[in-house]
Formats: structure tokens, C-alpha cells, sequence
């Protein structure tokens, strides 16, 4: 089995982009194999994540056109749909590539447009994503993306005290990680009241306690460590990836708050790799919402159940605490371009873990994890990268 | 093979389900026979366990408020505000729209139907 490592990265600011998903792409791809430095004579395959693609832009069939816009054309092509976890699929299924030696080296990439550039305003864009809920027992219902995981964060805070307070402590704790990353859409340092004071989106969730909508691509260059040796990009091995589903809808999962997928996933995940969850030194996960933030603290095992909201509220999970969560920003900060999420977690790790993320470098970074979560968390991927293994 | 006894086939299927909740109130479900769970939203197998030993059962239209969220920013063809919750039937949960404050706990029924541009939702309250 060959060693999987990311050996080159590079994104897009993400942010509102009046350019065609294929510029962004290509904006993305030619920084990560700038960064990789290798040419597309040494790219096997393409492994693309879009989620929405077919039904926001009318383009399908987009992996061989976004192959040919970078000059790929005749490699395999392949393109993932997971909602919001769907580069990480898109990454996952490379990386297995790679370590089963069918690929050398391979390109994966996310790309997305969910702004009011693509013409759909907030109304029609929420219905889009609601399209990642049950057809017949969830859409008629009217929920929303914020809905789904306000369900969560109620249970969440009658099972355990989490307080608004709490919520919000992550919202502003990413608005300073993201004041801290020239790629982040949310560039500006907000306050506890300005979350609180911020109107209601779905009970308990503030304006400032959602992610925006973004436009974005993000890529990496995922090869073998003997590929990699002869390549001038530093590369950072891949050590274990998790991937988990649950039951869908909602209703019938057995315990809805336990994000169980998230659970299954870090367990594959850590195994192996072969390090716990004391072993992570940064981490990027799937903040949509506050509250995604504070499940997923407990769910990957930094925290106990109940702990993630005072966690964040004491400071243990910003830059120069014990575990920065978010460094990048986050979805809330940095966005979330769907597609291009997953992707764009495992460029912030890879610059993390190689000592290049400037003002926002985490001390002493050897192990990092990636949870990226799609739909009403019945998807999640997790990845484990570290220096050296 | 006739269409209703072909293995694999969704008993109830949606448009039963849709029908005797628009036109009768009465919430369909499936109690699996292997293990024990039930679901407010049928399928071919059971969603916790695989089997298709699944028997078509009529939930309890009373229940207790398991989560709410109440939504301000509602997708298009839909008018908010409104909370969304999920309901407790003891054994099954559904998803439904509230009518009203209720706490997490809170004794609800079965009181209306709500009828949007995507099918039937029950309303408790």
C-alpha cells in the first residue's frame, strides 16, 4: 500500500464571485499544482466535488469540462455529489486511489456558486438546499438548513444548558479567526451582542450564527509519498479517513443529536491513523451553524456531551488555546461554497501543518483533523493529516 | 407477480401515506418485526436494522415535543414564520409543524394537516 500525502493546495478567496464555476476552478487547480509543483502531465485523474452544479447552473456532466478548462483532458474523470460533505467524498475516494497505488498522483477539486451572483436570491437559494432533505417526509414540512440543525441545538440545549451565550461564542470566535485569513469572506470581528442582536433566522439561530452563502473553489494534489519525493511542494501525509452515514429523515434516527455518522466516521478515522482525539493538535470542521460546531466538538471527542458550549465560551477552542477549532474561519467565516468546503478544510490543514498560515498559524501543528458534514448530518468524512507519519 | 406483493415494494407507499393523513388524519407507519423499531415514514426495509419484516401500523396521534425550531427565513413556497418540530408518538417520531408554544415535553396532538405546494404535513398543537 502506498502512503497517501497532499503535496499541493490552493483556493480561491471565497467570498461572492460573478465568474463561471469553471474560472474558479481554474483559479484553484493552478495554484495547487503551482504549490505541488507538478504539471498536468503528471495528473492521473480528476476527482471533483459540486453538489449543485445541475440544479443551480444547469451544468452537468461537469468533471470532464472543468478537466478540459485545466488542461486534463483524457484522464478519468469523476464528480461527487454529498451535499455539504462533497469534496471531502470527492478527496476520500482519491486518497483510496492513491494508496491502492491505481494513481500516482491525482487532482481534486471543489467548486461552487450559492451567492445572489448565480440570480437566486436567499428564499430560492434556501430552497436548493432544502433539496438535501426527505422529498416526501421533511420538504412539505417547510424545514430549512437552519431548521435541521436548530432542531439539533434545541435538544442540545435542553439536554445540557447550552445557552445562546454559548452559540454565539463561536460565531465570534470565528469572525476573529477569519479577520486573520485574506481567503475568508467575513473579514470583520463581531461581538456576543452583535450574534444576539442579529435577527432570527431559525429559533435558536441569529443571522450571525449561520454560515453565508458563498462562491469558491478550492484544490489538492493528492500523491503518493514516493510520487511526492520527486516533487517540490511539501507534502503532508494522509493518515486515516472516516466515513460514516445515518439514518435520513431526521425523525428516524435513533438519537438525532448524536450526530452519530460524525461519531462512526472519527472512530474509523482515528483508528487508522492511529492517534485519539488528545493526539490532534488544530482542527477544521463543519460549522454551518453555531451549533454544528459545539455537536461536533463532543462528536470527534474533544469534549464530553454537554462540555462543547462552555468549552467555547472559555476560550479553549480559539487560536492559543488548548485545541483551535476553526483557524481558517470556519463555513461561518471563510464560507461555504458546498462543493468546495471539504476541499478548502484540507488546504487550511495541510497550510497549518507545514507552518505556513501566517498570523493564524497553530503552535507546534503535527496532527490535524478535517469533519465535514453533509445534509441533516447523515454524511460525514473525516480526515486525519500529519506531519511526517 | 401482481405490483403489491413484489418483494422490495414500500408498504405503505407514499400515496397511501399521503391520503389517509389529507384525507383521514391518520398518520401511517411501519413497526419492524425484528427490531422493534418504528418509523413515521415508510420505507422497503427498516431503517435501523435492514429487515423487511415491516408491518404497516397506525401511529398515536398524541405524542410529547421532542425539538423545535422556530423558522423566520422559510424557502420559497412557503410562508414563515412557523415552528417545525419533531414529535415524540412514543416509539416513533415524526416531523410535523407546532401550532403554539410548547415546551420540549410538552403533551401534543394531532390537530390539523397542513397542505403546501409539496403534500401533506401534520400539524400538532
Amino acid at each position: 500500500m502506498a502512503q497517501p500525502t497532499v503535496v499541493g493546495v490552493g483556493m480561491t478567496p471565497f467570498g461572492a464571485h460573478d465568474r463561471p464555476l469553471a474560472e474558479l476552478f481554474g483559479e484553484a487547480t493552478g495554484a495547487a499544482l503551482e504549490d505541488a509543483g507538478i504539471g498536468v502531465d503528471g495528473v492521473d485523474a480528476l476527482y471533483l466535488g459540486n453538489a449543485m452544479g445541475g440544479q443551480i447552473e444547469g451544468a452537468s456532466h461537469l468533471a470532464p469540462q472543468l478537466a478540459s478548462h485545466v488542461g486534463l483532458a483524457g484522464v478519468p474523470c469523476q464528480r461527487f455529489e454529498d451535499a455539504c460533505a462533497t469534496s471531502s467524498n470527492a478527496f476520500k475516494h482519491a486518497v483510496q486511489a492513491v494508496e491502492a497505488g491505481r494513481h500516482d498522483a491525482v487532482l481534486v477539486g471543489g467548486v461552487e456558486r450559492c451567492t445572489p451572483e448565480t440570480g437566486l436570491d436567499t428564499a430560492a437559494m434556501t430552497t436548493e438546499f432544502a433539496t438535501a432533505m426527505h422529498p416526501q417526509y421533511e420538504q412539505p414540512v417547510g424545514l430549512s438548513f437552519p431548521g435541521v440543525f436548530g432542531l439539533l441545538t434545541d435538544r442540545h440545549m435542553h439536554e445540557y444548558g447550552t445557552t445562546e451565550e454559548h452559540l454565539a461564542s463561536v460565531a465570534v470566535k470565528n469572525h476573529r479567526h477569519g479577520a486573520l485569513n485574506p481567503d475568508a469572506q467575513h473579514g470583520r470581528e463581531i461581538t456576543v451582542q452583535d450574534v444576539l442582536e442579529s435577527p432570527v433566522v431559525a429559533s435558536p439561530f441569529h443571522l450571525y450564527d449561520c454560515c453565508p452563502f458563498s462562491d469558491g473553489a478550492a484544490a489538492v494534489i493528492v500523491a503518493s509519498a514516493d510520487a511526492a519525493d520527486d516533487l517540490a511542494g511539501e507534502p503532508v501525509s494522509v493518515s486515516g479517513v472516516g466515513h460514516a452515514t445515518d439514518v435520513v429523515p431526521i425523525a428516524d434516527k435513533a438519537e438525532p443529536g448524536a450526530t452519530q455518522a460524525a461519531r462512526d466516521a472519527a472512530a474509523e478515522a482515528y483508528d487508522a491513523a492511529g492517534v485519539g482525539p488528545e493526539d490532534v493538535d488544530v482542527v477544521e470542521l463543519h460549522d454551518c451553524f453555531t451549533g454544528a460546531e459545539i455537536l461536533a466538538t463532543e462528536a470527534l471527542g474533544f469534549f464530553e456531551r454537554g462540555e462543547g458550549g462552555p468549552a467555547a465560551a472559555e476560550g479553549r477552542t480559539e487560536l492559543g488555546g488548548e485545541l483551535p477549532v476553526n483557524p481558517s474561519g470556519g463555513l461561518k467565516a471563510k464560507g461555504h461554497p458546498i462543493g468546495a468546503t471539504g476541499a478548502a478544510q484540507i488546504v487550511e490543514l495541510v497550510t497549518q501543518l507545514r507552518g505556513a498560515a501566517g498570523e493564524r498559524q497553530v503552535r507546534d501543528a503535527d496532527v490535524g483533523l478535517a469533519h465535514n458534514l453533509g445534509g441533516d448530518t447523515a454524511t460525514t468524512v473525516v480526515s486525519v493529516l500529519e506531519v511526517g507519519a | 407477480m401482481s405490483g403489491t406483493d413484489r418483494i422490495g415494494r414500500t408498504e405503505p407507499s407514499y400515496e397511501t401515506w399521503r391520503r389517509h393523513l389529507w384525507e383521514d388524519r391518520v398518520l401511517l407507519g411501519q413497526h419492524c418485526g425484528k427490531c422493534g423499531h418504528t418509523s413515521a415514514a415508510p420505507k422497503a426495509a427498516c431503517a435501523q436494522c435492514g429487515s423487511r419484516a415491516l408491518e404497516r401500523v397506525e401511529l398515536p396521534t398524541a405524542g410529547e415535543v421532542y425539538a423545535r425550531t422556530r423558522i423566520e427565513i422559510a424557502p420559497e413556497d412557503f410562508e414563515g414564520p412557523y415552528t417545525v418540530a419533531l414529535i415524540d408518538l412514543g416509539g416513533a417520531r415524526v416531523l410535523a409543524r407546532l401550532r403554539g408554544d410548547f415546551d420540549i415535553g410538552a403533551d401534543v396532538e394531532l390537530v390539523d394537516v397542513y397542505e403546501g405546494e409539496f403534500g401533506p404535513a401534520p400539524v400538532f398543537g
